[in-house]
């Protein structure tokens, strides 16, 4: 059906709505967290979403002391924090291999408290598998495996059209434990202003622990750069001087025969109808 | 009359509310609509009365463009008590206020339904929800009325917009699960037997050091799994894809007494829009890179709209019915 503006409805959409076509799909049903944007920009993409890939882990905590005033890294924390997710990564991406995705677009890593007991966390990886329209083999993560990205359907297409595909969600944890002032520096500092350096150095330190960790694994991924990358301070209902810090990010790899003249300038806009 | 009556409520007798209270009721018993609803509804499809649509004058607009034609503002509702299960009646709860804004949408001699919108309200009325679905009736020109209108969750423009994409969204769909950890004296098909929560009460005491809790994370997987297989069997009837799901899921703990382990309970819920649509169809419009030369909130940064809120806000993980 076309009208005067030659915009036009496809004939399979104009007979669905009529209730003339057979409602049935034998053939499998996708499902997805996907927004209609994003899902119109992953097809654009040359993808196809087949189902929503979700891994969880609920993980117990251990204890670890920290005596009172020193800068130290809890890495019982650490680990727990980083395995955790691991494992909720992992079996995110098993999904996506049962179902024969060629990588998952989209994922959030959310950590939950629950009510009942402050040692145990649920963590949440959730992401929607997709496939290659036209079975195109490239675009498998590490070893054959599914590749995992945390961009959304809009930057998934935007990575393509600058000439890079996603290789997998890198990430990196440190639990810190920031150590308090005696009394002594306490007296000695006060009205004056100076900076707080064991204050300022366990920040540092922490931080570049786990952006570190971060790096080191998009190296062994085989990376060239690592996008979206972001540093999440918390603190997990522990103790006001145990901080954790989780970098992460998606390792990319850039797509051959791309070349930077591919890409297309972008058009300057103003809006008018604010 | 005077263009603006001085009391536009006239009061109604009691006999006539008596008779519209009998009409709804027996309406809502048989799955029909009270004849008044009918009529203003098919006064609407053939013009004898004004349309009313939830659109902007953009989406207007657009449908205009596209020969989408509005009708009327259609809804259904369903208060649900939840008796045996109040996971399991949500998706029961959803269901009945799908039939009803279909019933009114087939009065209507609509195509589908858009914009349609989930709600409810937030009450205490004991163990019970309302469970609202409020939507525009359209009809496309050239097109016989559908004898099963579909219910689309996007606004007229996005409808207009899939439409040409070659994707049909076609309604909603909801998976729902629970199930009991460890509970005493429950005679369900729960999660293993005799056993059961034994290890989860290992693994969380006091002396245990950093481990993923195997027992209560595959009971959990496992409840997830359902709902989300419940959710494509209930898709699967309509279309072959759903989008933009919401989920809610919850794990309470349930002490037992008596030296027991205490028992858990998991339940979940995933709602999501249906859409039917070939595989790898093509997207016809190009996509081009703009850079937004205005500084401060402008159209293209606004975040978009929330489509519904019924499962957004995370409610306290404090006990309750199942």
């Amino acid at each position: 059906m076309t009208d005067a503006h030659g915009q036009s409805i496809p004939e399979h959409a104009l007979q669905r709505l009529a209730g003339l076509r057979s409602q049935g799909h034998p053939d499998g049903i996708f499902t997805s967290d996907f927004s209609v944007n994003e899902f119109l920009l992953v097809r654009k993409a040359g993808f196809e979403p087949v189902g929503l890939c979700v891994g969880s882990c609920i993980y117990h905590l251990g204890f670890q002391f920290a005596s009172w005033g020193s800068n130290m890294e809890l890495d019982v924390l650490s680990t727990a924090m980083y395995e955790a997710r691991a494992l909720a990564m992992e079996r995110m991406r098993e999904e996506a291999q049962q179902m024969g995705a060629d990588g998952i677009v989209g994922v959030r890593l959310t950590v939950k408290r629950l009510e009942w007991d402050d040692k145990i966390l649920e963590f949440v990886a959730i992401g929607t598998g997709v496939v290659h329209a036209k079975g195109h083999p490239g675009f498998k993560g590490p070893n054959g495996q599914p590749f995992t990205s945390a961009l959304t359907g809009q930057d998934f297409w935007t990575l393509l059209a600058a000439g890079y595909r996603p290789l997998e969600m890198v990430m990196g944890s440190c639990v810190y434990h920031v150590a308090r002032r005696g009394p002594l520096a306490a007296i000695s500092s006060i009205g004056q202003n100076v900076e707080l350096t064991n204050f300022s150095l366990a920040l540092y330190e922490a931080r570049e622990i786990a952006m570190e960790r971060m790096q080191t694994e998009a190296s062994q991924a085989g990376a060239e750069g690592v996008v979206g990358a972001d540093l999440h301070e918390g603190s997990h209902n522990w103790s006001p001087h145990v901080i954790e810090f989780f970098a992460i990010g998606t390792a990319v790899l850039p797509i051959p025969g791309h070349e930077a003249d591919d890409i297309p300038d972008p058009k300057l806009v103003l809006s008018v109808n604010s | 009359m005077a263009l603006f009556p001085r009391n536009p409520v006239t009061p109604r007798s009691t006999e006539e509310h008596e008779r519209r209270a009998r009409e709804w009721e027996a309406a809502l018993q048989h799955q029909t609509l009270p004849g008044f609803v009918a009529e203003r509804l098919q006064q609407a499809a053939i013009g004898k009365q004004p349309w009313v649509a939830t659109m902007t004058p953009a989406e207007l607009l657009l449908a205009k463009s596209h020969g989408v034609r509005p009708i009327a503002t259609v809804s259904g509702t369903c208060w649900f008590h939840y008796g045996w299960s109040w996971t399991e009646g949500h998706e029961e709860g959803w269901h009945h206020a799908l039939n009803r804004i279909r019933c009114e949408a087939r009065a209507a001699g609509a195509n589908a339904v858009v914009d349609v919108r989930m709600r409810t309200l937030r009450h205490s009325f004991g163990p019970s929800m309302d469970f609202t679905l409020i939507g525009t009736a359209i009809r496309i020109e050239r097109l016989p009325p559908s004898p099963e209108p579909i219910v689309a969750t996007v606004p007229a423009l996005e409808f207009v917009r899939l439409l040409e994409m070659g994707i049909v969204p076609v309604g909603i769909a909801v998976g729902a699960r629970y199930d009991w950890l460890g509970l005493n004296n429950f005679n369900g098909g729960g999660w293993g037997n005799g056993w059961q929560g034994r290890q989860t009460q290992w693994q969380t005491s006091v002396f245990a050091g950093n481990q993923p809790l195997t027992e209560l994370g595959g009971f959990w997987e496992g409840i997830r799994r359902d709902a989300h297989a419940a959710l494509r069997a209930n898709a699967r009837q309509m279309g072959n894809g759903v989008l933009a799901h919401t989920h809610f899921g919850q794990i309470l703990k349930r002490e037992q007494g008596d030296k027991q382990p205490p028992a858990y309970l998991g339940r979940h819920i995933v709602v999501g829009t249906v859409v039917d649509t070939p595989r790898g169809a093509d997207v016809p419009h190009d996509i081009d890179p703009v850079i937004d030369m205005r500084d401060g909130a402008t159209p293209l940064k606004r975040t978009g709209e929330v489509r519904h809120a019924v499962y957004d806000t995370d409610t306290s993980e404090e006990e309750g019915s199942i």
